[in-house]
């Protein structure tokens, strides 16, 4: 009989959650559809010229035999067909599945940059006032305050319109890159206070403690301090929320379109789609047009949030659920 | 009168993205349009010129509805609340249209045949339409005999002069202007002055002006000829008013009214109940009817809601009509598919013509190339879809409707009744003829969910043409005064116009006359040519209404064909529906809705 020859390996944190991950299979199987949902978003425009068509064409307009005069498919479930394979959009006829390949690819885009810069701004002013404390503590934590007292809602569809005009020329029609980055500027302004709050509390523990005080007595100047010692300590919270914060700001950003003040026709927007969708054109003629924003959002959702929780246990098996 | 651009429409909160997916397949859409025959019946019952009735045509009573039955009350939905009963004051559809049921005025229109459709201006209160000897500047008018108002008291040349006079006091602010313009002799709002307090500080106009010599003769003395007074006389801002009765600005919610029903109650914002009015005499009457008991009038029944009413038909709602309220775009193919609602459902023309107008004051616009680029590149698809398609539009070939005399339905300058989706190639080589391929045209859009629907594809087919072009969104609140502004920056939007009565001296004096031009007026292309002045000039002084109907269509093709300023999209249209004890049903083409006069319960 052989001797057992397990040994003791040494592993890094990062290992030992990439590990637990691996084991857990809700989580794994959510992590892949993530990881569809962007590439698809990434390649909307390979896939969109390998299938031939755009989200631009007016099909009611250049297929003219496949609509009725107010613009409604001829054909049962909304054109479905070889040709058209997720059928066409009621009114101008825009084909629905390139139209939502590239509205996952809006608003993934959108969500994405929106979560680094709220990320970023979290990390900056939220282990700032953690390390510092006192006067900067203090003003920083107001500042929240401030703003997490600000209907977020509200003052995206009461600012958007203001925030673009101070881009656009009168004479020109506005871009689409502007609306994008209102959009993000917006969802930024109100997005980071809670990651902020979190990593102050954070950093305010970890600031009391031996190895924090260790290096300071070492001599190591607070930028190092900050960079070496507390960021790979506070890595765990920046990940969990950033992927409970990322879904948020997909429906953010779709309930922003879906009231008109966020992307706009013709541009391609899940949000937007449901907007379409909702109109009384749509519920009464072509139901089916629904699914398509409606089932591919409810997975995308819950992948990620299922991917959020995941992640967490990986991190933290400890903590009860 | 212009098309409001003014939607309400409540911002709906997120919905929950599960909501949205819980519902079935759906079963396609309706059947394809083209129904060849039925567009030559509206074309050819728009062919007939209204003409003007003479004494035997204006005796009453009303020739009876094929089995009328009287008694029975009917429900009426409406969706804005009556905000004026003054008849000086009413110039909205749904006004005009219940003042079919209260007030009368000198003329009115009288169908002449069961379905809407045929129609001549005849004598109400007045034996005839009117008679003139020197081609429209004088015109005599003779009342009838008892005639009288809801309170018994006679109807005399005194309450008819009255009527006119108090049409110059301030607060006589929303109805028609022509009448008052026409006797002081003025365009604008200068009117006023000849008579600034109406004739309550006891001025009265000069016989020179109205003449008033016994008891039952009217004469109406202008400087320059008007021979559309008839037309004009018609409408509810020019029906009689009592002088005994007459309350001023609180005329406008307790009317003492001459037509076959009176209000009995009328609660603001939420109910009206008429009843009839016993001093109605049917015998001096060529156009009305009083088959019906009672209406119950309810207001804030939106499209949508009025529409599920009267498609469950339960209740009252059984006996349910709307006058104005028109089957909303969301239920029109489900309406039009259902055999059942065939014999319920009634469909006709709006008197508003949708036209995209090209602004001639900036640069790039005043190449003649460049316009006809536009007017061959424009889809009017995009628009006769958004709104419903084509029982709710039908593309347009001139600026002259189907409503008004005169319409040519062959007339189609830019092939747009074959190509509906535009000539994006014709267009191409006129905007390479002319060197300008990429020019920059920007397009301001009503922000509204139709306009931003047609405007984007209205975007996609000027690109194929070669233009560059920027949409530019304009809050619906606001559209019409961001447009009709002289300097705006909007080379190319699109308006609706409708005519006041079945002439385009309504139409194209107002629209394109050079004159005119100012800020917040309605020439909104600012087109000034000085052949289109001085025609305009000349047809208004002909007196035959057939003859200038023909000069006016004239007029329309010039316009389209050589100057090229607006290049019209559609002719609204609008499919009403009632309950299925409601007979009588009929849509009349001149009140644009159901014909409340010759209803009746079955």
């Amino acid at each position: 009989m052989k001797a057992e020859e397990e040994q003791l390996v040494g592993r890094s944190p990062g290992q030992l959650m990439w590990i637990r991950f691996k084991r857990d299979r809700t989580g794994v199987i959510s992590a892949s559809v993530v990881i569809f949902f962007f590439l698809i978003g990434l390649l909307a425009p390979v896939v969109s010229w390998l299938y031939g068509k755009n989200p631009y064409t007016v099909y009611a307009d250049e297929r003219p035999e496949l609509f009725d005069s107010a613009g409604v498919p001829v054909q049962p479930n909304g054109g479905i067909s070889g040709e058209f394979w997720f059928g066409l959009e009621p009114g101008n006829g825009y084909d629905v599945f390139t139209k939502l390949l590239y509205g996952i690819r809006t608003s993934l885009g959108i969500a994405v940059a929106v979560t680094l810069a709220t990320v970023l701004t979290g990390i900056i002013l939220g282990v700032t006032a953690g390390y510092l404390g006192g006067k900067a503590d203090y003003w920083i934590s107001r500042v929240i305050d401030f703003l997490l007292a600000f209907p977020a809602q509200l003052f995206f569809i009461a600012s958007m319109p203001v925030v673009v005009s101070l881009f656009v020329s009168p004479r020109d029609e506005t871009p689409v890159y502007v609306r994008v980055v209102a959009l993000i500027l917006v969802m930024w302004f109100l997005g980071w206070m809670s990651l902020g709050r979190i990593l102050r509390g954070t950093t305010l523990a970890l600031r009391e403690r031996e190895f924090i005080e260790a290096a300071k007595v070492s001599g190591a100047p607070p930028g190092r301090i900050i960079r070496k010692e507390i960021l790979p300590n506070v890595v765990t919270p920046i990940l969990v929320q950033s992927t409970y914060m990322l879904p948020n700001f997909v429906t953010a950003e779709a309930g922003l379109s879906f009231l008109g003040v966020g992307i706009v026709e013709p541009t391609p927007d899940w949000g937007q789609m449901f907007s379409k969708a909702s109109t009384e054109l749509v519920m009464q003629n072509d139901i089916t047009y629904m699914f398509f924003p409606g089932i591919s959002m409810i997975i995308f959702v819950v992948a990620f949030n299922l991917l959020g929780d995941s992640v967490r246990d990986a991190f933290d098996p400890k903590t009860a659920r | 009168m212009s098309k409001g651009g003014r939607h309400t429409y409540a911002a709906i909160s997120v919905l929950a993205a599960g909501a949205l997916v819980l519902t079935g397949c759906s079963e396609g859409g309706s059947k394809g349009g083209g129904d060849d025959k039925k567009q030559q019946e509206n074309a050819e019952r728009q062919q007939s010129a209204i003409k003007f009735g003479d004494a035997a045509a204006s005796k009453g009573p009303a020739a009876e509805v094929p089995g009328a039955k009287s008694g029975g009350t009917i429900s009426v939905l409406a969706r804005d609340s009556y905000a004026h009963l003054d008849p000086a004051q009413i110039y909205v559809q749904d006004e005009m249209s219940v003042s079919q049921l209260l007030h009368r005025g000198l003329t009115g229109y009288k169908a002449t045949s069961n379905d809407g459709s045929k129609h001549e201006v005849v004598g109400d209160l007045a034996t005839d339409s009117g008679t003139t000897t020197d081609g429209g500047k004088t015109w005599k008018f003779t009342l009838k005999d008892g005639i009288k108002f809801q309170d018994g008291s006679a109807i005399t040349s005194a309450d008819v002069r009255h009527t006119f006079e108090r049409q110059f006091a301030a607060f006589i602010n929303q109805g028609p202007p022509y009448i008052q313009q026409w006797l002081a002799d003025t365009p604008g709002t200068d009117y006023r002055k000849l008579l600034p307090d109406g004739p309550f500080k006891g001025k009265h106009l000069p016989d020179s002006t109205l003449e008033t010599p016994d008891e039952k003769t009217v004469l109406f003395k202008f400087k320059n000829p008007h021979p559309d007074l008839p037309y004009a006389l018609a409408m509810t801002g020019y029906a009689v008013v009592s002088q005994k009765g007459d309350t001023k600005e609180k005329y406008d919610k307790a009317p003492v009214v001459t037509g076959p029903y009176k209000i009995q109650e009328f609660k603001s914002g939420k109910s009206m109940v008429l009843v009839k009015n016993e001093n109605w005499d049917p015998a001096t009457d060529p156009l009305r009817h009083q088959y019906v008991d009672r209406f119950n009038i309810t207001f804030n029944q939106q499209y949508e809601d009025s529409t599920k009413a009267l498609l469950a038909d339960s209740g009252t709602d059984r006996t349910g009509v709307s006058f104005s309220n028109q089957v909303d775009a969301g239920n029109l193919s489900k309406v039009l598919n259902d055999p059942k609602m065939k014999s319920r459902t009634v469909s006709g023309f709006q008197p508003y013509v949708g036209q995209v107008n090209i602004n001639m004051s900036h640069a790039e616009m005043k190449d003649l190339k460049v316009r006809q680029a536009i007017a061959y590149a424009l889809p009017v698809t995009p628009f006769v879809r958004a709104y419903g398609g084509t029982d709710a539009m039908e593309v347009a070939g001139g600026i002259i409707s189907p409503t008004v005399s005169g319409y040519d339905p062959s007339f189609d300058p830019y092939g747009k009744k074959k190509k509906p989706a535009g000539d994006p190639a014709k267009a191409k080589k006129l905007l390479e003829e002319a060197g300008k391929t990429g020019l920059k045209l920007t397009f301001g859009y009503i922000n509204t969910p139709e306009g931003q629907q047609y405007s984007t594809a209205m975007a996609a087919g000027l690109e194929k043409a070669g233009f560059d072009v920027q949409r530019q969104e304009i809050p619906a609140e606001t559209f019409y005064d961001q447009v009709s502004k002289l300097d705006n920056n909007y080379d190319i939007f699109h308006t609706a116009w409708g005519a006041d009565w079945p002439s385009a001296s309504t139409v194209i004096p107002p629209l394109y006359d050079g004159r005119v031009i100012a800020e917040g007026a309605q020439n909104y292309s600012q087109v000034n040519d000085p052949k289109v002045n001085s025609e305009i000039d000349r047809i208004n002084k002909i007196t035959d209404p057939v003859k200038a109907a023909a000069e006016w269509e004239t007029l329309d093709k010039y316009l389209l064909t050589k100057v090229v300023n607006v290049v019209p999209t559609a002719y609204y249209k609008q499919v009403q529906i009632a309950g299925s004890k409601i007979g009588g049903l009929v849509y009349d083409d001149i009140i644009a809705g159901v014909d409340a006069r010759r209803l009746f319960v079955k």
